[in-house]
């Protein structure tokens, strides 16, 4: 008999939450004075696209209108996997759209704010407090026997190549993989956060870095990956064992989907072979497309993941707790890149997850 | 007038080059407000060309009577020109009329793929269409066989781009169609685009002319290669792949770990399709051109340079991938033999082994004949060191064990390779996957060994592999492959205790040595079971109610075969066997009853739910019996 485990089991797929942007003015965007729509949000559910010639109505776990609140953001999305971090699962929460969509609002707020108490503040700011809020309580209910360690650190995926945006003058960094602690950023600067607003220090730092960089280095930050990660351990000291169980909450804010044609959204675009570089990149994807028609073979693909897929390969189809907060903006111009958003958010629906526990008995300690 | 006209070409290959550059190398640095600056400068500037070319030539023409009439069309009436020039462009290279047709052609095509390129794809259709259509009446010569085919391969990708993949494949298909002609026809080195263009003594030679010339065409086969996968016509697809592959090695047009890399990629589509030989052949050559790469450097010598880390990663990474593949081409070898000579419990079929050996003899002569029509990477250079690398394992399916065993030990060379980068420490999913195909190895290599105990020493070497990474494992990271390693470890387990069981029951009476033996392995297995199905538990430590489709199966027959493991426990107190007794009764009952409850996963476990079920009624009579033996003896 040969055991039939291609994905995870027990049905916790990833979650998906559209938020519908209101509708800008005098921002400068190119979508300003944009009044058609291209869509309705029909039901706490559903969004309508008004595309030609049929509209087309998209289901996700949830739909945020134009007038949602942050904390009804935060409430649906984020409240549920910080809980859960504190039980030992690993949460991961995604922002997906184009640039201009409203991500940045959604996930820090205006003016990426370093006031903490903005009525405005997103979804991870809120995150912080709200962690902080429950490992307070822990520590005072258990009366001092369970304790807990906060490290963050705040990567930056640009051209496939790993910065460190707590250490801006490191060089790139790898990827390695633990038996113990699974995928992690070798060498990656860890801080530690006492408190929500020492994780917000870090956050804001890191954030600053990464506009740095996009200026000095003439990257721009629309097109790369930000991954701010933290590590929570929790210890608790029982009669006879100590048991340690940790657990990573990773808050990642994707490139812009329109600079993201190179990997997903292309199509059926062929690449071209420029009559310089005598590369023909291509070729490896055509034939990763024929080997993966298999019929029970097993067989190995030699062409890497991207490096954003594999740091949080767990998150997608392994043993976390995921949501992705899809993006869109309603103007009639942005019909384009909102059937594209609302596309992948569809596709990522059917990457399943299973959550499991980790308990880590470290045997007698008296 | 001769000097005048050569001043001014000269002014006007000038421009052209100077387009050239604007376009291919000051364009990468234009600005990202501005970013397509340079394009339009180099767009200016053939125009002006185009401009030039329509006029000076058509002064020109009408000075020089001599040369006929036909010459003296405006260039406006481009189209009666077209025809009326007909004749003159059998042998454009002696005409004026064809070689103006020529450069204006490169024009069009150069000013069609700036269009493009600064996405005015409508614009720059319309000019490569008229590029096409200006020498629609003798693409197949010397002068224009190289545009008429990059025209078409651009006129492939806009139309891809708009997603009428058929059109692009009809154009990209014209383009094949020209180059075989040509070099059916003629076969002699063309002119480039860039030859029109230049003053006489700066042309390239015709090496270098017949260089760039398969360029193109490769151009074109990989193009198809990419519309025939979206076309979802694999093996078509397959076949371009491998055709493009196959020209860059002959006109060494290629860059040596990205051609290794994709060979040994295109040896799995080969394996996915059973075509070993042709595998073989891809992973040879892989192996032969990721050697030209160089030589790794030393550890130390990477200590000391950033270059040298870099080469160093990447050519062992690549070569341990390659193994990887290699790995993948003997197990799947070895299990298809197994496949095909196995009976209906998993054993080796003698009677079906005589008979393919038979079979074999018989077709000696048939199979010499596939090895000649299969498809070859046929480089001089490499021929044979691609040859000498074939030799080294065989691509027909082994029918006995010491077939089996020199594919298996070719195999597990390249396991110890793959192992070498794909270290534990850094690379824990590579390596366990590494480690679960040794494994593999070793099971299907058990099955050509006759002699039990020497079998049970492979399944030993299984566990020595797979158990201490089981142990170690964090779940919480690698919940999947926890549960393979689990899963696996307990099969090995249960089968090593068959073996042991066959080899005891040849002895008379088992001695205590062997019973505490048999023991262990029953235990061991019931224990990786467990720890699967307990991985399958809610943090509660609740079992799903309903199991999802894809732990059906395994969950259900954990179950059951941790039934049969503790039925067999060999134990003389009476109390114990009463204990596992009824620890199997139970864990059948919940086959059953899960099965009652859930009437669609019967299908899965037909036989399991079969014996459960007979289980189910014959244990409590056996329970009964241990129950009244007790009873009396206290």
């Amino acid at each position: 008999t040969t055991l039939p485990l291609q994905s995870s089991s027990d049905g916790d797929a990833i979650k998906v939450y559209v938020r519908v942007r209101p509708l800008t003015q005098g921002t400068g965007l190119t979508t300003d004075g944009d009044r058609n729509l291209c869509l309705t949000v029909t039901s706490p559910h559903t969004v309508r696209l008004h595309s030609k010639p049929e509209p087309r109505t998209f289901t996700y776990d949830h739909v945020a209108d134009m007038d949602t609140s942050q904390e009804s953001v935060f409430s649906s999305v984020a409240k549920n996997i910080v809980e859960s971090c504190m039980n030992g699962y690993n949460g991961t929460i995604f922002a997906y759209g184009q640039t201009g969509s409203g991500k940045t609002f959604t996930m820090l707020g205006p003016n990426e704010l370093n006031d903490f108490s903005d009525e405005l503040r997103g979804v991870i700011p809120r995150s912080f407090e709200y962690l902080f809020f429950l490992i307070n309580r822990e520590v005072e209910r258990s009366a001092g026997a369970k304790s807990f360690l906060c490290k963050c650190s705040f990567i930056e995926i640009y051209n496939e190549q790993i910065f460190d945006l707590l250490d801006s003058a490191s060089a790139s960094l790898f990827l390695r993989e633990d038996i113990k602690k699974g995928v992690f950023v070798e060498g990656a600067v860890e801080k530690y956060a006492a408190s929500a607003a020492e994780a917000y220090q870090v956050l804001s730092m890191g954030w600053r870095n990464r506009r740095v960089a996009s200026t000095s280095m003439n990257r721009e930050s629309s097109r790369s990956h930000a991954v701010f990660t933290m590590t929570l351990e929790s210890k608790e000291t029982g009669q006879e064992v100590v048991n340690i169980r940790t657990s990573q909450l990773n808050l990642v804010d994707l490139a812009g989907s329109e600079r993201q044609r190179d990997t997903h959204a292309e199509g059926s675009r062929l690449k071209e072979a420029s009559s310089i570089n005598r590369s023909l990149m291509c070729l490896g994807q055509v034939i990763m497309a024929l080997v993966d028609v298999s019929n029970g073979k097993t067989r190995h693909i030699c062409y890497r993941d991207s490096k954003l897929t594999f740091l949080l390969r767990d998150s997608l189809g392994g043993n976390a707790k995921t949501y992705i907060i899809a993006n869109v903006h309603p103007g009639s111009k942005c019909f384009g890149e909102t059937l594209s958003t609302l596309q992948f958010a569809q596709r990522a629906k059917l990457i399943k997850n299973k959550a499991m526990i980790n308990e880590d008995t470290q045997g007698n300690v008296k | 007038m001769a000097s005048v006209n050569s001043r001014e070409w000269r002014a006007v290959c000038e421009k052209f080059l100077r387009s050239q550059e604007l376009s291919e190398k000051e364009s990468r640095k234009d600005p990202e407000n501005d970013p397509f600056r340079s394009k339009y400068e180099a767009r200016e500037l053939l125009k002006e060309i185009y401009c030039f070319l329509k006029n000076v030539d058509a002064d020109e023409s009408e000075e020089e009577e001599e040369e006929g009439e036909e010459e003296d069309g405006q260039c406006e009436q481009s189209e009666s020109e077209g025809g009326e020039a007909a004749g003159g462009r059998t042998h454009p290279g002696d005409s004026r009329a064809g070689l103006r047709a020529a450069k204006l052609g490169v024009v069009e095509y150069y000013l069609g793929v700036n269009h493009i390129e600064t996405e005015e794809l409508s614009a720059g259709e319309e000019h490569l269409m008229s590029c096409v259509k200006l020498l629609e009446k003798c693409a197949v010569t010397r002068e224009n066989v190289s545009l008429c085919i990059q025209a078409r391969n651009q006129l492939g990708i806009l139309w891809a781009g708009r997603d009428e993949t058929e059109k692009a494949q009809g154009f990209l298909e014209t383009a094949k169609s020209i180059y075989v002609r040509y070099m059916k026809e003629d076969g002699q080195p063309p002119l480039d685009l860039v030859d029109f263009f230049v003053v006489e003594q700066e042309a390239p030679s015709q090496q270098e002319r017949m260089r760039r010339f398969e360029m193109v065409y490769t151009h074109t086969l990989y193009y198809l290669a990419q519309v025939y996968k979206n076309l979802e016509q694999y093996e078509k697809a397959g076949q371009y792949c491998h055709s493009t592959l196959q020209r860059q090695l002959k006109f060494s047009q290629f860059v040596p770990l990205e051609w290794a890399i994709n060979a040994a990629a295109l040896s799995q589509y080969y394996i996915t399709k059973t075509r070993y030989m042709e595998a073989r052949h891809c992973l040879a050559a892989a192996n032969v051109i990721a050697g030209l790469a160089g030589e790794v450097p030393s550890e130390a010598a990477a200590k000391e340079s950033e270059v040298e880390y870099e080469k160093r990663e990447q050519l062992r990474q690549k070569r341990a991938e390659i193994a990887r593949c290699w790995i993948k081409y003997c197990r799947n070898l070895l299990e298809d033999a197994k496949k095909l000579l196995e009976d209906n419990i998993g054993e080796l079929d003698l009677d079906r082994q005589e008979e393919m050996l038979r079979a074999r003899r018989d077709e000696e002569e048939e199979k010499e004949r596939g090895r000649k029509s299969a498809v070859l990477f046929d480089s001089s250079d490499t021929f044979d060191s691609i040859c000498r690398q074939e030799e080294k394992v065989s691509s027909v399916l082994p029918l006995i064990f010491e077939e089996a065993s020199a594919i298996f030990l070719v195999g597990q060379g390249y396991v110890a390779q793959a192992k070498e980068y794909f270290e534990m420490d850094g690379h824990v999913t590579d390596h366990i996957e590494i480690l679960q195909d040794h494994s593999a190895l070793f099971k299907v290599l058990a099955f050509f060994e006759e002699r039990l105990e020497r079998r049970c020493k492979m399944h030993k070497r299984r566990v020595d592999i797979l158990e201490p990474i089981c142990k170690d494992l964090n779940p919480q990271y690698y919940l999947l492959i926890c549960r393979q390693l689990q899963f696996e470890l307990a099969e090995t387990f249960n089968e090593m205790m068959d073996l042991k069981l066959g080899v005891a029951d040849k002895q008379d009476q088992p001695d205590a040595h062997t019973i505490k033996k048999l023991n262990h392995l029953c235990t061991s297995s019931i224990k990786y079971y467990q720890m699967f199905l307990d991985s399958i538990r809610s943090p509660e430590g609740k079992f799903p109610e309903k199991l999802e489709d894809d732990l059906l199966r395994p969950a259900l027959a954990a179950k059951f075969r941790v039934a049969r493991l503790q039925s067999k426990i060999i134990t003389t107190n009476l109390n114990a066997q009463l204990e596992n007794l009824n620890h199997s009764l139970d864990s059948y009952n919940f086959v059953v009853q899960y099965c009652e409850e859930n009437p669609e996963a019967k299908k899965a476990v037909e036989t399991e739910l079969e014996l459960s079920e007979e289980m189910v009624s014959l244990l409590p009579m056996k329970i009964n019996r241990i129950k009244s033996k007790l009873a009396s003896s206290n």
